[in-house]
C-alpha cells in the first residue's frame, strides 16, 4: 500500500501531470467559450425587425416574383403543366407558389442562429471528452513507465522493492485510479461547464430519466476504454522501455496500421470488412452496437447484417489490452535491468 | 560470524546476435565478512557492477549461488531487502524532481518516515540543496543524493559502486569517514566497488580482485599489499660504470645466504634494483666490502595499485594500450576459503593474454 501512494504521490508530482491538466482544463473552458459564443435563445426583436426590412428590400427588387404576384394566370402556361400533379404544391396559394418558384427571402433567410441542446448535442461532446482525457491519460501513463526506464529510476526503485510484479502492479494501479479520477473529474466539469453554457446561452432540454438511462452507460464505458487505454500505454512502455515507442505504435496503428487492415479486407472481398478496423469496435463498445452492412450479394434487394455488441466489443478490446498487460509483466520479471 | 555476502560459482552469459557469447561472470566467488569495508576491484569490463546487479536481484544469472545474511537471493531477496543499502553504477533519477522529494517518494515507499530523509539529506551534506531539482545537481552531488538514498533505511549492508566518483577531495573525505564511521561504530558492512586504488587503500579494511569475472585475490588490503610480491631496494651509485659491478658483488654474496633466500640483483637505466635482500644493511655492507660506494638507497614498498596492475595483468606497456577485456586469466578452480589474515590467489598465470 506504502509503494502504491508513493506512486499516486509520483504521478501527482510529475511535471507532465500539471501540463496535462492545464491542457486539459484549458480544452474545455475553451470548448464551453466556443458553444457560449456561438449559441443563442433565438433572434431579438430588433433582429428579427432588421432581417424581415432586407427580405422585403430583396424581395422588392426581385422583379420576376412581382410580375408573378400581379399575373393570377402566370403559371396556366404549357410551362408550368407540370405544377397540377405535383402533391407539394397542392395546398399553396398563388404568392406562396411565387415564393417558392422565385425564391422570395424570409428573415430567417437573412439570420442565422444557433441554439445549443444540451440534452441533444452534449452526449456526444461528453463522449469525445472522456475519450480524449483517455488519450492523455494514456500518454501520462506511458510516459510514468517509459520516463521510469530512461531515467533510471526503475533500477532505484527495484534496488528497494526488488519484487517486481509487486512494482508493476503499484504502478499500474496507481495510473489506472489517477486516470479513473482525471476521467471523472474531466467530465464532470465539461458536464457542468456545458450545462452552464446551455443554461446561459441556450437550452437545457430535457434530462429525464430515459436520458440518463441511455446515456450514463455510454460515459460510464467511455470511462472504462480510457483506463484501458491507460492500461495499454504503460503496458507497451513497458515492453519498449521508452514512452516514445508506446507512443508511436499506438499512432502508427491507429493512423496507419488500421488503414491497411481495412484495406486488405476490402482487396480480399471479405464481408464486414469494418469489423477489421479498431474504430468499428471502439464505437459498438460506447454505442452498445453498432450493425455493419454487406452489400456483396447483388440478387438481394437487402444487405445482410452482422450486430456487434458492447459485450462483443468489451471482450476484443479487453482482451487486447490483457494480452499487451500479460506480455508486459512476463518481460519485466524475466528482463535484466541495466 | 558467517560472511554477510556469499557468492558462489557465479556465472553471467550475454549472448550476442552473430558473435561468441560474453562470459561476463564466469565462475565468481565472494565473501564479506561483518562490519568491514570491503573493496571490490577490478578492470573495467570484470564484472564487478555485473556481480552487484546479480546480487540486488537486477539481473538474472546462469548460475551459481548467492547468499546475504545467510538468505538465498535473489528469491529471498524481498526478505532481507529492508536491511540493504544500494547504489549500483551512475546514480540516476528523476531530474525534475528536487532531492528531498526523490527521497520521500523512496522513503514512502517503504514506510520510511520523513524525519530519516532529513537525516540524510545532512549526513551526506545536501541539506541546502534539498529543495533544488536534480537536474540541476553536479554529479557529485548527485552520487552524494544516491548514498543518501542507500542510507535511507538505516542498512546493516551498504553496497555502493564507485562512491567516490565525481566527488571533490573533501567529499571523497567525508565519505571516506562516513563508511568507516558505518562500518566500525554503527557495524555495518560496507562493500565498495571502486577504481580509485589510493582510496580503497585508505579506505577498506579487506577487499577482493577479479579479473574476467572470476576472483584473483581476497583477503585483507594490508596482508594482499604485503604477501603479494617482495618489496625491492633502489640502489644508485655515483658513477653508473659501478652498475655491473656492484650487480656482481650482491650475486657473488648472495651465494653465501643460501636458496632459501634468493637475492636477485638487476641493472635498471641508471639504477640498480635489489630483491630479497635481508635488510638495507646488508646490500651497504657487501657494496662497501666490494669497495664500491653508494650515493642513494631507497626502499620501494608496493601500494595497492601496483599489485592491481600486476594482478590483473593490465600494467601499461611502453607502445601499448590495454584494452578492455585484456586482463589477467584466473584458473576456474574452486578457491580456500578465506579466514582473518588469509589470503587466497589464484591468478595461474601473471600478465595479460595478448
Amino acid at each position: 500500500m506504502n509503494l502504491f501512494k508513493a506512486e499516486l504521490r509520483r504521478l501527482a508530482r510529475r511535471r507532465l501531470s500539471l501540463v496535462f491538466g492545464i491542457i486539459a482544463a484549458a480544452g474545455l473552458l475553451v470548448l464551453a467559450g466556443v458553444f457560449w459564443f456561438t449559441s443563442s435563445k433565438g433572434p431579438t426583436e430588433t433582429e428579427l425587425a432588421e432581417a424581415q426590412a432586407e427580405a422585403d428590400r430583396i424581395n422588392g427588387e426581385n422583379f420576376e416574383y412581382e410580375d408573378c404576384v400581379d399575373d393570377e394566370d402566370y403559371f396556366e402556361t404549357e410551362e408550368y403543366s407540370w405544377i397540377d400533379g405535383e402533391p407539394y404544391y397542392e395546398d399553396m396559394t398563388h404568392e406562396e407558389l411565387c415564393a417558392d418558384m422565385f425564391g422570395m427571402m424570409t428573415a430567417d433567410d437573412l439570420i442565422w442562429t444557433y441554439t445549443f441542446v444540451f440534452a441533444d448535442e452534449s452526449p456526444l461532446i461528453l463522449i469525445g471528452v472522456t475519450i480524449v482525457a483517455g488519450l492523455i491519460m494514456m500518454m501520462l501513463g506511458s510516459s510514468a513507465i517509459g520516463a521510469e526506464w530512461s531515467s533510471g529510476g526503475m533500477a532505484n526503485l527495484l534496488l528497494w522493492h526488488p519484487n517486481r510484479l509487486k512494482v508493476w502492479g503499484a504502478k499500474l494501479g496507481a495510473a489506472s485510479a489517477v486516470c479513473a479520477a482525471a476521467v471523472i473529474a474531466v467530465l464532470l466539469l465539461a458536464f457542468g461547464l456545458l450545462y452552464v453554457t446551455a443554461a446561459a446561452r441556450g437550452e437545457i432540454g430535457d434530462l429525464n430519466s430515459a436520458w440518463w438511462d441511455e446515456n450514463l452507460p455510454k460515459f460510464a464505458r467511455a470511462g472504462l476504454l480510457s483506463i484501458a487505454m491507460t492500461v495499454l500505454g504503460a503496458s507497451l512502455a513497458m515492453l519498449g522501455r521508452h514512452t516514445a515507442i508506446s507512443g508511436g505504435i499506438i499512432a502508427g496503428y491507429l493512423i496507419v496500421g488500421d488503414m491497411l487492415v481495412r484495406f486488405a479486407g476490402m482487396a480480399m472481398q471479405m464481408p464486414f470488412s469494418e469489423r477489421l478496423s479498431l474504430y468499428t469496435w471502439v464505437s459498438a463498445w460506447i454505442d452498445g452496437r453498432i450493425e455493419l452492412q454487406d452489400w456483396s450479394d447483388f440478387n438481394s434487394e437487402y444487405p445482410d447484417i452482422m450486430v456487434i455488441t458492447s459485450t462483443e466489443a468489451g471482450l476484443l478490446l479487453g482482451g487486447i489490452v490483457l494480452a499487451f498487460a500479460a506480455l508486459a509483466t512476463w518481460a519485466f520479471h524475466r528482463r535484466d535491468v541495466s | 560470524m558467517p560472511p554477510i555476502i556469499e557468492i558462489s560459482g557465479l556465472r553471467k552469459t550475454y549472448s550476442r546476435a552473430f558473435r561468441q557469447p560474453h562470459n561476463a561472470l564466469d565462475g565468481l566467488d565472494l565473501e564479506v565478512a561483518a562490519g568491514q569495508v570491503h573493496g571490490f576491484l577490478g578492470p573495467n569490463g570484470s564484472g564487478k557492477t555485473t556481480t552487484l546487479r546479480a546480487l540486488l536481484g537486477l539481473i538474472r544469472v546462469d548460475g551459481g549461488t548467492m547468499r546475504i545474511f545467510g538468505e538465498e537471493v535473489p528469491h529471498r531477496l524481498p526478505d532481507v531487502v529492508g536491511r540493504i543499502g544500494a547504489v549500483v553504477e551512475s546514480p540516476q533519477f528523476f531530474k525534475h524532481f528536487s532531492g528531498r522529494l526523490t527521497l520521500q517518494l523512496l522513503a514512502e515507499s517503504a514506510g520510511v518516515s520523513n524525519t530519516r530523509v532529513e537525516e540524510v539529506l545532512e549526513q551526506v551534506g545536501l541539506r541546502d540543496a534539498a529543495k533544488a531539482s536534480v537536474k540541476g545537481y553536479s554529479l557529485g552531488m548527485r552520487q552524494r543524493l544516491a548514498v543518501a538514498q542507500a542510507l535511507l533505511k538505516q542498512p546493516q549492508l551498504l553496497i555502493l559502486d564507485e562512491p567516490a566518483n565525481g566527488l571533490d577531495p573533501a567529499g571523497i573525505h567525508h565519505m571516506r569517514e562516513l563508511l568507516q564511521w558505518l562500518a566500525h561504530a554503527q557495524g555495518v558492512t560496507v562493500v565498495v566497488s571502486s577504481h580509485l586504488l589510493s582510496e580503497v587503500q585508505q579506505l577498506c579494511d579487506s577487499m577482493t580482485i577479479v579479473s574476467r569475472g572470476r576472483r584473483i585475490v581476497d583477503g585483507k588490503v594490508a596482508d594482499i599489499i604485503a604477501g603479494h610480491g617482495d618489496s625491492s631496494l633502489t640502489v644508485r651509485f655515483p658513477d653508473a660504470a659501478s652498475l655491473p659491478e656492484a650487480a656482481d658483488a650482491l650475486a657473488a654474496a648472495a651465494g653465501s645466504l643460501g636458496e632459501a633466500r634468493p637475492v636477485t640483483a638487476a641493472v635498471d637505466r641508471d639504477r640498480l634494483v635489489v630483491r630479497g635482500a635481508p635488510e638495507p644493511a646488508w646490500v651497504t655492507k657487501t657494496l662497501a666490502d666490494a669497495g664500491i660506494y653508494l650515493s642513494e638507497l631507497r626502499t620501494e614498498t608496493k601500494n595497492l595499485e601496483s599489485v592491481f596492475l600486476e594482478l590483473t595483468g593490465t600494467a601499461p606497456v611502453p607502445g601499448h594500450t590495454v584494452q578492455i577485456g585484456e586482463s589477467a586469466v584466473v584458473p576456474q578452480t574452486a578457491p580456500a576459503p578465506v579466514a582473518a589474515g588469509d589470503v587466497t590467489i589464484n591468478v595461474e598465470s601473471e600478465g595479460a593474454e595478448r
